[in-house]
């Protein structure tokens, strides 16, 4: 049976203007190492679609895991190195909040639980 | 209750004999609960052997704290980590055939509220893992080691395969509680490594 697919969220609130810059460094800085640790990069979403320079965007990004498992062994990868974190720090500036979540397809929630 | 966990790293040709030693001493300082027993090695910055003995009162630990800590000199005993500290466990009944212990630092400066929540969460993980026989959620009296450990989460389980499986697969743990050790939250509270440590029982810990 095919394990239900983990998505992981990533959610910004950009600074006014910085909404553009933050993609860009996004998808440069920190895309290839999180594929190199398994996850797929599914939507770079920018909420409202206007590269606003006085206003702040909303840039949801999302990735998917094919496992639970597959989710520990990226963030087991990930946690010893301090430049992941460091990351967030670095681009700090950009942004006005943020927030990470992780989520499964509601058909899949029951399925998930009973382990 | 008081209890004491240590998690010792021994040199690899003298763990028979350091874990002679200490189930000798263990035996005989007038524990009401003791395990020492060699880690499985699945365990992470676990140690090699796990001691944990559980006194009615704290009192009865300090009147045998300094005997240990010689013991614990051992020159093939190259660290230990470890807390005392007094809670009580919650058992649903039921027996199980794991111990585990969590040793964690919770960042200094966090705020309480924010620590309680941590907290009120990590208790609600047994709600989820039906593996889980026995748990108890401490905060630190006296941490030694590599780090200034705030917290011992210790947990009896069915088996292992309800510590790697179950407990770990349940969304509870990756969807919800991980966030606080996850660097690359905003929730994270934990940034040090922690140890996890587990070993086969055969009386209970905890229940």
């Amino acid at each position: 049976m095919t394990e239900p697919v983990v998505f992981v969220i990533d959610r910004v609130v950009t600074q006014p203007g910085k909404a553009r810059t933050f993609v860009e460094r996004y998808l440069a800085e920190y895309a290839p190492g999180a594929r190199g640790r398994g996850m797929t990069l599914r939507d770079v979403l920018v909420s409202p679609p206007i590269w606003f320079d006085d206003a702040p965007n909303t840039v949801t990004i999302t990735w998917t895991l094919p496992s639970a498992l597959a989710w520990w062994q990226m963030t087991w990868q990930g946690r010893p190195d301090p430049a992941l974190g460091e990351w967030w720090s670095q681009i700090s500036e950009l942004v006005s909040e943020r927030s990470r979540s992780v989520a499964a397809p509601a058909h899949a929630v029951d399925g998930l639980g009973d382990v | 209750m008081f209890s004491v966990v240590r998690l010792l790293d021994v040199a690899e040709g003298d763990r028979d004999r350091v874990l002679a030693l200490v189930r000798d001493a263990a035996e005989h300082v007038g524990a009401h609960r003791w395990v020492v027993a060699p880690t499985d090695p699945r365990s992470r910055n676990g140690g090699d052997i796990l001691l944990h003995l559980g006194f009615v009162e704290g009192s009865q630990w300090h009147c045998v704290a300094q005997y240990f800590d010689d013991i614990l000199k051992d020159p093939a005993i190259s660290r230990v980590n470890g807390a005392s500290y007094a809670g009580n466990p919650t058992h649903t009944g039921r027996s199980g055939t794991v111990y585990r212990v969590l040793l964690l630092r919770v960042l200094p400066g966090t705020d309480p509220d924010t620590v309680r929540r941590f907290e009120s969460e990590l208790l609600a993980m047994p709600k989820y893992v039906s593996t889980m026989t026995a748990w108890r959620l401490s905060r630190a009296d006296e941490p030694i080691g590599d780090r200034a450990w705030t917290h011992v989460f210790e947990q009896e389980f069915t088996d292992a395969d309800g510590l790697m499986g179950p407990y770990l697969m349940h969304p509870i743990h990756w969807a919800v509680v991980d966030r606080w050790f996850d660097p690359e939250t905003t929730d994270v509270i934990i940034r040090d490594r922690v140890c996890h440590s587990f070993c086969a029982i055969t009386e209970p810990v905890l229940s």
